[in-house]
């Protein structure tokens, strides 16, 4: 399968800085997204501290398996997956040290979103509220549940999701990378297929488009570049109240079914 | 112009400007600033202007609104107070000078823009723990004490039952399936499951499986004792002790 992509990320309407910041790796096939916060200009030291250090953690341990895994490694989920996870407990603890030693960085974070691929296994980690989406067959799930208070009480019971749209706590994140000495990043895994559209994005994105425009937004674009900006100009139309980022992936068809076989054929020989 | 400044910890999370109207205050979210606490009742308490002044009343809400930490029922305010509800602060601005556009442009007055913060893990703990005890729903559900299980009832697979102990299970003749089908035309994902925080989803792979006869739509949650088809498979989802 081939991977193709897109993405852009934006100031919006209201804010001075983008503290928004993503990377994307091809040859590793790595995404990663995060969403900075601290005020001044602070939040854009600690995401685009966070996405480099998650890249350069997983290129490591690309090329050498001695890397240490960096908090605890969960059982029911792939190396690679627990490597994703890794990279983001290494992010955190950098934020944190730069954070801690220096004054002015002082309260700064970052939330996480990343996908690495593997074939057609998809691992997913992340922290914070920016979210990864999966649109297959026409319908589109979250395949992140938000790391804020008002979601957590929807999980559990004590919120309706229209209440919580509706809320001013909203801003309130119940876990960030570099706010603590230590964090618990979520991982998961997904079996791609050809057709799929996966979506990384911050909240600037969520909060001003709903989930149908922006599941209407991928099916109707001719590319992922038009839809990562279609997104972010729908997000500038509604307000673009906060900086907002977009990476779009489209899996297609396998690209040349005849050189690829020859290929994998010469591989074996 | 006047205004009011919701407050948490150390965050305005909301600007609201005071006008000729009554500003209110509660839990319900059609209020003027909506705070979703379950300390905070519904229709809480109102801010408005009268002979003049600027007057705060309680509309007998259960904890009360306070005011500079004193318990009020109905009081008049002064630039500086600070009205307590629950965890929050509302605190009232008088001689906020309302932003003047240098330019000759008419923008459009835009609502302040709220800061991300992040609350530290007692903090988060205490209000999830307060929201829960409050809630009727419990988090814990006896099925996650029990071991999630793939009973073969029918077709061609390299065992018989299978525990689903990872987070992703594939079903299909794929090398990293769990669930190995044989067979000439069986892709190798056929559909799989994933395990998230509140269960096991089963969504598709090139097979659109389905559930107790239904073809599924989108990632569908499994119940115990579900039947799920792929293909001429037929699968019994169990919670095993």
């Amino acid at each position: 399968m081939r991977i193709q992509t897109g993405a852009r990320t934006d100031l919006g309407r209201v804010r001075k800085n983008n503290e928004d910041c993503f990377l994307m790796e091809p040859s590793l096939q790595l995404f990663v997204l995060s969403d900075g916060m601290g005020g001044e200009a602070h939040g854009e030291v600690a995401s685009k501290l966070a996405v480099q250090t998650v890249v350069m953690h997983c290129q490591q341990s690309e090329n050498s398996r001695a890397i240490p895994i960096f908090g605890d490694a969960q059982p029911d989920v792939s190396e690679r997956t627990n490597r994703l996870a890794s990279a983001i407990h290494l992010a955190n603890k950098k934020v944190f040290e730069m954070a801690t030693a220096a004054p002015q960085h002082k309260g700064m974070g970052a939330t996480v979103v990343a996908l690495w691929l593997e074939g057609q296994k998809l691992s997913v980690a992340h922290v914070g509220d920016s979210r990864a989406y999966l649109l297959r067959s026409g319908t589109m799930e979250q395949l992140t549940a938000d790391h804020s208070l008002v979601a957590e009480k929807v999980r559990i019971g004590v919120l309706t999701p229209q209440e919580a749209d509706a809320s001013e706590m909203q801003s309130v994140l119940t876990r960030a990378v570099g706010t603590g000495a230590s964090v618990q990043v979520d991982s998961n895994e997904q079996m791609l297929l050809v057709g799929d559209t996966l979506l990384l994005c911050s909240d600037g994105l969520t909060r001003m488009v709903t989930d149908p425009e922006i599941a209407s937004t991928l099916l109707t674009s001719a590319s992922a570049q038009e839809a990562a900006d279609r997104l972010i100009e729908l997000a500038n139309e509604y307000g673009g109240q906060d900086n907002v980022s977009a990476i779009v992936l489209r899996v297609t068809q396998k690209s040349d079914g005849v050189l690829e076989r020859l290929k994998v054929w010469k591989r074996k020989s | 112009m006047s205004r009011l400044l919701l407050k948490f910890e150390n965050s305005i999370l909301r600007e609201v400007p005071l006008g000729t109207r009554p500003v209110t205050i509660g839990r319900a979210p059609d209020n003027d600033i909506p705070i979703d606490n379950l300390a905070v009742s519904n229709y809480h308490a109102r801010v408005y202007m009268e002979a003049g002044s600027l007057v705060v009343e309680d509309l007998n809400s259960l904890n009360g609104s306070f005011l500079n930490e004193i318990r009020v029922e109905r009081a008049m305010l002064k630039d500086g107070d600070s009205i307590s509800i629950g965890k929050h602060d509302i605190l009232v601005d008088e001689k906020h000078d309302a932003a003047v556009p240098v330019d000759g442009w008419h923008k459009k007055p835009v609502p302040r823009v709220n800061e991300t913060m992040v609350l530290d893990t007692q903090e988060r703990r205490k209000m999830l723990e307060m929201a829960a005890a409050a809630g009727e729903r419990s988090q814990l559900s006896p099925e996650r004490l029990r071991v999630p299980t793939l009973m073969v009832l029918q077709g061609r697979t390299d065992q018989k039952e299978y525990r689903v102990s990872g987070k992703l299970t594939v079903i299909g003749n794929s090398k990293m399936a769990t669930v190995r089908l044989s067979g000439w035309f069986t892709p190798e994902i056929a559909a799989q499951i994933n395990k998230h925080e509140d269960g096991y989803y089963l969504g598709r792979g090139d097979r659109v499986p389905k559930i107790n006869g239904v073809p599924i739509n989108g990632l569908t949650k499994l119940s115990d004792g579900d039947l799920i088809e792929v293909g001429r498979v037929r699968l019994n989802f169990l919670f095993r002790e």
